[in-house]
């Protein structure tokens, strides 16, 4: 066990290398002059080389790898290139907005879901079955914009049931008053994929031959259902929704920009536009650990789900 | 041995998917769709949508020219023609010229272009035609889809067929470049590349396909670590076919059905990414037009109760993007009739 | 209705919807009966609907798309269980009528411990506390021989071998002391030597328990010793049922003679192997009569040597370090030109790596392969190339081994192709056409694919591929032994024909000791990737020199 950890977390080694490589190549190299996009339209050749010298850009690209590396290892971007906080800061202030919104969607597809796969499951082959999974479908291809769009002029701005936009710094308005609305839109389009998948996980284990192996025992249909199928389903769903955790912190880009929500994913955007680069490599390689992290832990729930996977 | 004419894996496959009602309608669709397309590439319709061919806001013509709107016919200010009568010309001292000035203003007169009060399904803020506009959009996303798709399958299966093929060092390569690509969410990874490369419709499909390869690759390994070890391959082994012609001309057969389904997903999924990017402000540049550029405008319009340009792109994108969803499932069971029999 | 039958089965009709109008009839007016405290043999191939009479009797059919015709019954004690409710049924299976499957590893539950799944029976159908039936597990699983079972009640199925799993299940069944168990051919996935330790088992069992035995399987052989009844089925409809004695001493019905003739024995072997065509059409006394003598003299030319032959797979094992596991160790013989080497072992021993290695589709890691004077092991890919020809094989699985979106013309004409036989396409096709001809297909064969041909005509297939390069060596790894017996037979013969013809030497591998008898001239033996035994292959069976050998010759059913 504590073999397989140690191995696992060097392995982990060059996957972060790797990320840091692409990161770093992506912006320091194919990524343009950020100097003259900072400086404006009219800025003379002496402030974009005053630009470039503030901004280490104009030293050798090995020496700006290392300050990178260094950056990564101390937890410290410096500061923002567009309004000059550090990145740090913005990371762990905006972090906890998006996952307000983001837990509760994550939380509330799990249960929904869940639940109408089995019942769905249960009945498969049906006519109810077949027509949840053909709106699924429909509803799957529609895009979130469109909810949102749609949904927000609908439910916010013409029936007044919620508020248009808005978000404030207490925690319960928040929960209360201008998270719901961005969470109903999420859960039309997240429950539906969600909904496929685990159905698809059930239906699978129905056909195993242990399944039959329960009722030649005498077990109800239910007691089948409950006890031998979704426990043996429960490994890959319970992975897949471990898997979602870190999409979690950076929250729905669509959603943050259209809600005002000052979330990660808002601040990523913005970044894009400004090219404020530290600030977007700094959640790009952070999100990477994170998943990797995530990722490790879904293995050890695995094992601890499934006796016959062998941690080696 | 079954007496019937002898069907391929294709062949079968195809009358099975016929056979579905749902499925005809659904290619019904996306032939009218693609057909629109390829009519909009080739110019021959909606190659003005960048004309203002009626005034801002236009009324659907469903609705009339009557239908409220403040920027309708009835918001018209009604010029008071000047009449000038013989007292007036007596103390004009320009009247000699007015003859003069009449013929010298011919030479520049132009046809006044009136614009049209109403268009078939209304007009943009602009007084662009919405109909074009959202036939030149459609085949912007489509091209983008296709294209953006193609290239994620083409990337996806051939290392996933290097991959699972050979294995080994080179494998393990390929395992570290998907794994680097993995442990960034989607999302961000695409605004990353984005945000580097810039707008430009040939950029986002650059960005969605390199970004965008990683799921069919990871499906193609395991199906080719899958496929390698059967007694088929052994066999193609046994009697010395080359490593190529095991992958491509034995193997790449019995995976191609995927490949297929997996490029029709992709599709769907990559016309849904760029509407959020162009939305964002990543992807399709604000001179061109897509679906995502057009209810990327509709937010102002409907606070101002012109919801025709929301209606018109929800509905056609809707339906070909449901349509090809649709499909995809549909054909996912024809192609794999044993995964659907469960 | 006497009280002497336990079950009776009566005019059960079963048909499965296959489409919107297409209907399969399963089983076509079943009659039989099943006393109290009998075994019972239900025997038939693939497709006979030898299964489909048992889930019937267990309500195990999907519901969805199975009718079952009004006439039927299945009386059950007086009782018509087709009459009853679904829970009804349900709270009978398990408590009066129990089932063991053929694949232990799948039929348990993966997440739950074997205790638990023991326990779980127990609750289900009697008032127990859980530490009583946990007591009661443990007691079970004594009894069914589990070593150590107060521990064993822990562990979870994948922790067990085959043969454990299979006993956990046995003691699943008969945890409630059930009147009838149905075995649905309960050792077909186990080794020979388990076969005959869980066979054993069942009969202690039905004895002390007073149970009857429904046992399901293809193998009429299997059950000469312990059944008291056999039914033999063909194809949805009884062709003879009769106390054991007589099915087996005076078979009525021709399909039922046929079965018997044409699996081979180790007591014999007929120049010709009997086919069930030659017993239906009424053929069955035209056979050449005489047997076959087999052997290797010392003067027999050698066409291909193996010298220590050592095959190793590295397996992950600490931190950073491999493990070297040996599939094959040390394995030598010889193969005589025109004679048949069998070999023989249990899952595991190795024999199909040994098969994969000489032919190079496995790395090799030490011994010598001399063909023509060289040896084949130290060539580069590109020298072995031409080497490649010669020596082929047929695989295990027919359906497998053929590439699904290939026609068997394609599948023909591509070895052909590589190897440059012919200048044209056109006289590859004659060839190919004349070898489906050789192997016993229709030349209409050639533009249909894979799918369309039954197991032994793919394994036809398969041969002909290897024809077309005139190979001089044929390995045939497991090749029949997933073919029905009838099929088998058939196949059988085909190859002992194209080894007297083209005078090619064969590779025979398999577990099956009465085949491997039948056609080889020589027999090795492997036991965990070791060489037990090597000899010819009539002194190997009189005379069984290794212990191992003798384990394996003693558990061949029917030789008790």
């Amino acid at each position: 066990m504590s073999a397989y950890l140690l191995r696992r977390i060097w392995q982990m080694i060059p996957t972060l290398a790797g990320v840091i490589l692409l990161v770093f190549f992506l912006f320091n190299v194919f990524g343009g002059d950020p100097a003259a996009i900072l400086a404006g339209k009219i800025a003379s050749k002496e402030k974009i080389e005053a630009i470039r010298d503030q901004l280490g850009l104009n030293a050798p690209i090995w020496v700006q790898l290392w300050i990178f590396v260094k950056q990564v290892f101390t937890f410290d971007f410096g500061n923002s290139w567009s309004t000059n906080e550090a990145v740090s800061a913005i990371i762990l202030q905006k972090a906890p907005v998006s996952l307000t919104v983001m837990l509760q969607v994550w939380l509330l597809d799990a249960i929904i879901a869940v639940t109408l796969a089995v019942a769905v499951a249960y009945k498969r082959g049906s006519l109810t079955d077949r027509a949840v999974m053909g709106i699924c479908t429909a509803a799957m291809s529609i895009s979130l914009l469109l909810y949102v769009v749609v949904g927000q002029w609908l439910l916010g701005y013409k029936l007044e049931i919620f508020p248009v936009l808005g978000w404030s710094d207490d925690l319960w308005t928040n929960v209360s008053t201008y998270a719901p609305l961005p969470i109903l839109l999420l859960l039309f389009v997240s429950v539906a994929p969600s909904l496929r998948l685990y159905r698809s996980f059930v239906v699978e284990e129905t056909s195993h031959d242990y399944a039959r192996t329960a009722r030649a025992k005498g077990a109800s249909e239910h007691r089948v259902m409950f006890v031998h199928v979704l426990r043996n389903a429960a490994v890959p769903i319970v992975t897949n929704l471990a898997m979602a955790l870190p999409g979690l912190f950076v929250g729905s880009f669509v959603v943050e920009m259209v809600f005002s929500i000052p979330g990660l994913g808002k601040e990523i955007v913005t970044a894009v536009l400004r090219s404020d680069f530290p600030v977007i490599k700094a959640i790009t390689v952070y999100l990477a650990i994170l998943t990797m992290v995530v990722n490790l832990l879904v293995d050890l729930l695995y094992k601890w789900l499934d006796p016959r996977v062998e941690l080696k | 041995m079954t007496q019937q004419a002898s069907y391929g894996f294709w062949r079968a496959a195809g009358k099975r998917l016929w056979a579905d009602k749902l499925a005809r309608v659904c290619m019904a669709i996306l032939a009218i769709y693609f057909a629109m397309a390829v009519a909009s590439g080739l110019g021959w319709i909606a190659a003005d949508w960048n004309e203002e061919v009626g005034v801002s806001y236009a009324n659907p013509s469903f609705l009339g020219e009557d239908y409220p709107n403040p920027q309708g016919k009835n918001s018209m200010i009604s010029q008071e023609v000047l009449v000038i009568d013989d007292k007036q010309k007596a103390v004009d001292p320009l009247a000699p010229y007015y003859a003069e000035i009449e013929q010298r203003a011919a030479a520049y007169e132009q046809e006044e272009l009136k614009p049209s009060w109403t268009l078939p399904l209304g007009g943009d803020k602009w007084g662009r035609d919405i109909l074009a506009k959202v036939i030149q959009a459609g085949e912007v996303s489509i091209t983008v889809g296709v294209a953006a798709a193609a290239l994620a399958v083409l990337v996806g299966t051939l290392l996933g067929a290097i991959g699972g093929y050979f294995g080994g060092k080179l494998g393990d390569l390929l395992e570290w470049f998907y794994n680097i690509f993995t442990s960034v969410p989607y999302i961000l990874l695409v605004l990353a590349f984005a945000a580097v490369f810039g707008k430009g419709i040939s950029t986002v499909i650059l960005v969605l396909g390199f970004t965008g390869w990683t799921g069919t690759y990871r499906l193609i390994r395991s199906e080719y670590i899958k496929q390698r070890g059967r007694d088929y391959v052994m066999a193609a082994n046994a009697i010395g076919a080359s490593h190529a012609r095991k992958m491509f001309v034995h193997i790449l057969p019995n995976v191609s059905h995927l490949i297929l389904v997996q490029l029709s997903q992709l599709v769907v999924d990559f016309i849904k990414a760029e509407v959020i990017l162009s939305f964002l402000g990543l992807g399709v540049p604000t001179d061109a037009v897509s679906w995502g550029i057009m209810i990327n405008e509709v937010m102002p319009e409907l606070v101002l109760g012109k919801w025709w340009q929301l209606a018109a792109v929800a509905t056609v994108m809707s339906t070909f993007v449901v349509a090809f969803g649709l499909f995809t499932d549909l054909l996912r069971d024809a192609l794999d009739p044993k995964a659907s029999r469960r | 209705m006497t009280t002497e039958n336990l079950l009776e089965i009566k005019n059960l009709h079963v048909s499965f919807r296959l489409g919107k109008s297409e209907t399969f009839e399963a089983l076509k007016g079943v009659n039989y009966v099943i006393p109290k405290n009998s075994v019972v043999a239900l025997v038939g191939e693939s497709g006979s609907g030898k299964s489909v009479s048992a889930m019937a009797i267990m309500d195990l059919l999907p519901r969805a798309n199975t009718v079952i015709a009004p006439e039927s019954g299945l009386v059950f004690e007086g009782v018509d269980l087709l009459k009853q409710s679904e829970k009804q049924r349900r709270a009978l299976c398990g408590k009066q009528i129990s089932m063991i499957f053929q694949d232990p590893m799948t039929s348990l539950n993966p997440v739950y411990k074997v205790g638990d799944q023991i326990v779980e029976v127990l609750r289900l159908h009697k008032p127990l506390s859980k530490a009583a039936a946990k007591q009661r597990a443990v007691e079970l699983l004594r009894e069914v021989g589990i070593p150590d079972p107060e521990t064993r009640i822990n562990s979870y199925p994948h922790e067990m071998s085959g043969g454990q799993q299979q006993r956990v299940m046995i003691a699943m069944a008969i945890a409630c002391e059930p009147k009838l168990l149905i075995a649905d051919e309960p050792t077909t996935a186990l080794d020979v030597t388990i076969q005959k330790q869980i066979i054993e088992l069942l009969i202690k069992l039905k004895a002390t328990h007073g149970m009857s035995v429904l046992f399901i399987t293809h193998d009429l052989e299997l059950v000469r010793e312990i059944a008291d009844h056999v039914v033999v089925m063909h194809r949805g409809v009884i062709k003879e049922q009769g106390a054991s004695e007589q099915v087996f001493t005076a078979p009525k019905d021709p399909y039922t003679r046929a079965l018997l003739a044409c699996r081979p024995t180790i007591d014999k072997r007929p120049i010709r192997l009997p086919v069930v065509e030659d017993f239906l059409a009424g053929r069955e006394h035209e056979l050449p009569q005489g047997e076959r003598s087999r052997g290797v003299l010392a003067s027999d030319p050698i066409v291909l040597e193996v010298r220590n032959l050592k095959k190793t797979f590295r397996v992950k094992q600490g931190l950073f370090s491999h493990k070297e596991v040996a599939a094959v160790k040390d394995v030598s013989f010889k193969l005589a030109r025109g004679k048949t080497l069998g070999i023989v072992g249990e899952s595991g021993s190795g024999k199909t790596t040994l098969g994969k290695t000489i032919l190079r589709l496995n790395s090799c890691e030490g011994g010598e392969v001399i063909y023509e004077g060289k040896n084949l092991m130290s060539l580069s890919d590109k020298e072995f190339m031409p080497y490649k020809r010669q020596m082929q094989i047929v695989f295990q699985n027919p359906y497998a081994s053929l590439n699904p979106r290939f026609t068997v013309g394609d599948i023909l004409l591509e070895p052909m192709r590589v190897h440059g036989i012919h200048d044209s396409d056109k006289d590859r096709a004659e060839h190919a056409m004349q070898l489906l001809k050789r192997v016993g297909l229709d030349e209409k064969a050639f533009n249909k694919y894979p799918h369309e041909f039954s197991g032994g005509q793919r394994q036809r297939v398969s041969i002909a591929r290897c024809l077309t390069m005139k190979p001089e060596i044929l390995v045939c790894d497991e090749s029949v032994s997933a073919l029905d017996v009838s099929v088998q037979a058939q196949v059988l013969n085909l190859l002992q024909e194209l080894q007297d013809e083209y005078g090619m030497s064969y590779l025979f591998i398999s577990h099956d000791l009465n085949v491997v008898k039948y056609i080889s001239d020589e027999v090795l033996v492997m036991n965990h990737g070791e060489m037990v035994e090597y000899a010819n292959a009539d002194e190997l069976y009189r005379q069984p020199k290794h212990a191992y050998t003798q384990k394996l010759l003693a558990a061949i059913p029917g030789r008790g």
